[in-house]
C-alpha cells in the first residue's frame, strides 16, 4: 500500500467479477496530473465500470485503486465522501436531478458540502453557468433542455466544486456531430482553464482523439494497448486496428453472437 | 409439482417424486429471501441513522428544513382528507352494526367507548398505516425507484453526498412525526361519526356521548395508540424508500418495486401490530 508519487489516479492491478462474468481481469492504470486520458472499448467492455470504481461505487473484487494518497477501498464513509468530493462526474445521461432546476442543480453540492452564504454560491453557479454557455437556463428545469444542453449544466455541476479530477462517462453519446464537437471543445478547455486532470470514457473515435493526451484500450477486461494518440494509431494490434478502423472483419466479434447478424 | 404443472403436460414420474422436495426447497427460498429482506431494511435504519448522526456531529444539519417540510406537506397533510374520510366512514358503519346487536340487550351506551376504544388504541393506527402504505409509501418507492434508474440517486453520492441522509432521512423523518398526528385525526373523525349515530338512532345526547367516551377511555389506551403510530411511521418510510432505493431493471423494475414495496408495507404495519398488542398485553397487563 505504498504511496503513488505524482499520479492523480492509480489502478494496481485491479479486477472485478461478479458471479459468472468478469468485468475487469488486472487492470493497471496510471492518470498524471493534467492530462485527459481516454478509456476506449465495446460496449459493456467495463470502461465506465473504472469510473464508478474510482468514485468507490463499486468495490474491485482484486487490486487497488488510488486517487492522490488515499486508497479509495480502505476509506471509511465519512473520508470517502470527502475524497467524492473532489471528483467531479459528468454521466452519460447528465442524471441532473429531475426535480430541481438548473440553478438549483448547479448549487446542490455546495449547498450540502461547503459553509458558503447563499450569495457566495449564487455567484459560484452563475460563473460556472457562464463558463459552460447556460447562463440563461438558470431557471428551467432539466426535462426543458436538450441533451447537449443537459451535459453542459452536467459539466458545470462537476465543475462547481472546483474538482481535482473530473470523470466523463460517455460525454459525446446521444449528441449529433455538432454538438458533440462543441461538447469535446468544451471539456478541453475547462479542463485547461481549471487545470484539472480528467479521465473520458468513450467509444467514437473522432471524439477520442479529439481530447485525449493519453488514451488507453480495454478489450476483455484487460488494458491492451496505452499511449499518447499519435502513437496510438500506429499500435500493431489487431483489436486496436479492428477498432480503429470500424471494421467488421478482425479478432474483435470472433465468436459473439454480434458476428453471426454481420455474416 | 408447479414446475410439472406449468409445463402444462402430463406429469412425469420424476416430477412427482420430487414434489414434496421441490415444495420444501421453494418455502425454504421464500422464507431465505424474506430473511434478508428483513435484514437488509434494518441494516438501511441503522446506515439511515448512522449517516444522519455523522452530519450532525460534524455540526451540520442533516437536510434542509424545507425539504422535510416538503415530505410533511404531501405525506401528511395532503393525507387529512383521505384519512378523516375513511375514518369516518369506518366510526358510522361501527357504530351501527354494534349499536344494533347491543340494542337487543339494551346495552346501546356501550357504543361510545367501543368505537372510541377501538380507534384510539387500534383502528386509527392501524387504518392510517395501510391509507399511508397505498398513498404515501408508492409514491416515495416509485420517485425514489425513477431516481435510482436514471442514475441521479448515484449521482448525488458520487458528489459525495449521502443518499440515505440526503433523500431517506428526510421521508423516514417526516412520517415518523405525522403519522400520530393523522391517527389522532382518524380516531376523532370516527368518534364524531359514531357520536351522529349514536344521536341519530340510540338517542345519546352529545353531552351523554362525550360522558361515555371520557368514562370508557383510558389515557394507556391513547399512548398506546401514539407509540405504534410513531412505530408505523417509521416503518412506511424506511420500507417505502428501501424498495425505491433497490429498483433493478428499469420502468419495470419501478412497477414491481412499488407493488412489493405497498404490499409489505401493508403486510408489515399488520404484522407489527399483532407483535404489538402481543407484547404489551403480555408485558404491562
Amino acid at each position: 500500500m505504498t504511496q503513488p508519487i505524482n499520479h492523480v489516479v492509480e489502478l494496481r492491478d485491479v479486477s472485478l467479477a461478479y458471479p459468472g462474468k468478469k468485468v475487469l481481469d488486472g487492470v493497471s492504470l496510471a492518470v498524471h496530473p493534467l492530462d485527459r486520458l481516454v478509456i476506449m472499448g465495446q460496449s459493456g467492455s467495463g470502461k465506465s465500470t473504472i469510473l464508478r470504481l474510482i468514485l468507490g461505487i463499486l468495490q474491485p473484487s482484486a487490486g487497488e485503486i488510488f486517487f492522490k494518497q488515499f486508497e479509495i477501498s480502505r476509506l471509511s464513509r465519512t473520508k470517502l465522501q470527502q475524497v467524492r468530493a473532489r471528483i467531479g462526474m459528468v454521466y452519460q445521461y447528465s442524471a441532473l436531478l429531475s426535480s430541481r432546476n438548473v440553478g438549483d442543480n448547479v448549487a446542490l453540492p455546495l449547498e450540502e458540502l461547503t459553509r458558503k452564504t447563499t450569495g457566495e454560491i449564487d455567484q459560484l453557479v452563475d460563473e460556472k453557468l457562464a463558463l459552460v454557455g447556460m447562463s440563461d437556463s438558470k431557471n428551467l428545469m432539466p426535462s426543458e433542455l436538450s441533451g447537449g444542453m443537459r451535459k453542459r449544466v452536467s459539466l458545470a455541476r462537476a465543475l462547481v466544486m472546483d474538482p481535482e479530477l473530473i470523470l466523463f462517462d460517455e460525454p459525446s453519446a446521444g449528441l449529433d456531430p455538432v454538438i458533440s464537437s462543441v461538447i469535446d471543445e468544451l471539456i478541453i478547455s475547462l479542463t485547461q482553464h481549471s487545470k484539472v486532470t480528467s479521465i473520458i470514457v468513450t467509444h467514437e473515435m473522432d471524439s477520442a482523439f479529439r481530447i485525449g493526451t493519453r488514451m488507453a484500450m480495454l478489450y476483455h477486461g484487460k488494458v491492451i494497448a496505452q499511449a499518447t494518440p499519435g502513437e496510438f494509431k500506429k499500435i500493431d494490434h489487431p483489436v486496436v486496428q479492428q477498432f480503429l478502423s470500424g471494421s467488421t472483419k478482425g479478432p474483435i466479434l470472433e465468436g459473439t453472437k454480434d458476428a453471426v447478424t454481420t455474416k | 409439482m408447479a414446475a410439472a404443472n406449468d409445463a402444462g403436460g402430463p406429469r412425469t414420474a420424476e416430477a412427482i417424486v420430487h414434489a414434496p422436495a421441490d415444495l420444501v426447497a421453494g418455502v425454504g427460498e421464500k422464507s431465505h429471501s424474506v430473511l434478508v429482506d428483513v435484514g437488509s431494511i434494518f441494516w438501511f435504519i441503522a446506515n439511515t441513522i448512522g449517516e444522519t448522526l455523522d452530519r450532525m456531529r460534524r455540526g451540520r444539519v442533516p437536510f434542509r428544513a424545507a425539504s422535510f417540510f416538503r415530505h410533511s406537506e404531501r405525506a401528511g397533510v395532503e393525507s387529512v382528507p383521505l384519512v378523516a374520510m375513511v375514518s369516518f366512514f369506518l366510526g358510522l358503519t361501527m357504530a351501527l352494526l354494534t349499536g344494533y346487536q347491543l340494542e337487543r340487550f339494551g346495552t346501546e351506551r356501550l357504543v361510545p367507548g367501543l368505537v372510541a376504544i377501538a380507534f384510539t388504541r387500534e383502528l386509527g393506527p392501524l387504518l392510517t398505516g395501510i391509507m399511508l402504505a397505498a398513498r404515501i409509501g408508492a409514491s416515495f418507492t416509485a420517485e425514489l425507484g425513477t431516481m435510482q434508474v436514471s442514475e441521479e440517486v448515484e449521482a448525488i453520492e458520487a458528489m459525495g453526498i449521502g443518499p440515505l441522509r440526503f433523500l431517506v432521512a428526510p421521508r423516514m423523518l417526516a412520517l415518523f412525526a405525522l403519522m400520530p398526528a393523522l391517527s389522532v385525526i382518524s380516531s376523532a373523525a370516527a368518534i364524531f361519526a359514531s357520536a351522529l349515530i349514536s344521536r341519530a338512532y340510540f338517542n345519546i345526547a352529545f353531552v351523554y356521548f362525550q360522558d361515555l367516551v371520557l368514562q370508557s377511555l383510558l389515557i394507556r389506551d391513547i399512548v398506546t395508540g401514539v407509540l405504534k403510530s410513531f412505530m408505523f411511521g417509521a416503518l412506511i418510510g424506511a420500507i417505502a424508500c428501501y424498495r425505491g432505493l433497490t429498483v433493478r431493471g428499469g420502468a419495470a423494475g419501478v412497477g414491481n418495486a412499488t407493488t412489493s414495496s405497498v404490499v409489505t408495507v401493508i403486510t408489515t404495519v399488520i404484522g407489527f401490530d399483532t407483535l404489538f398488542n402481543i407484547v404489551y398485553i403480555v408485558f404491562f397487563p
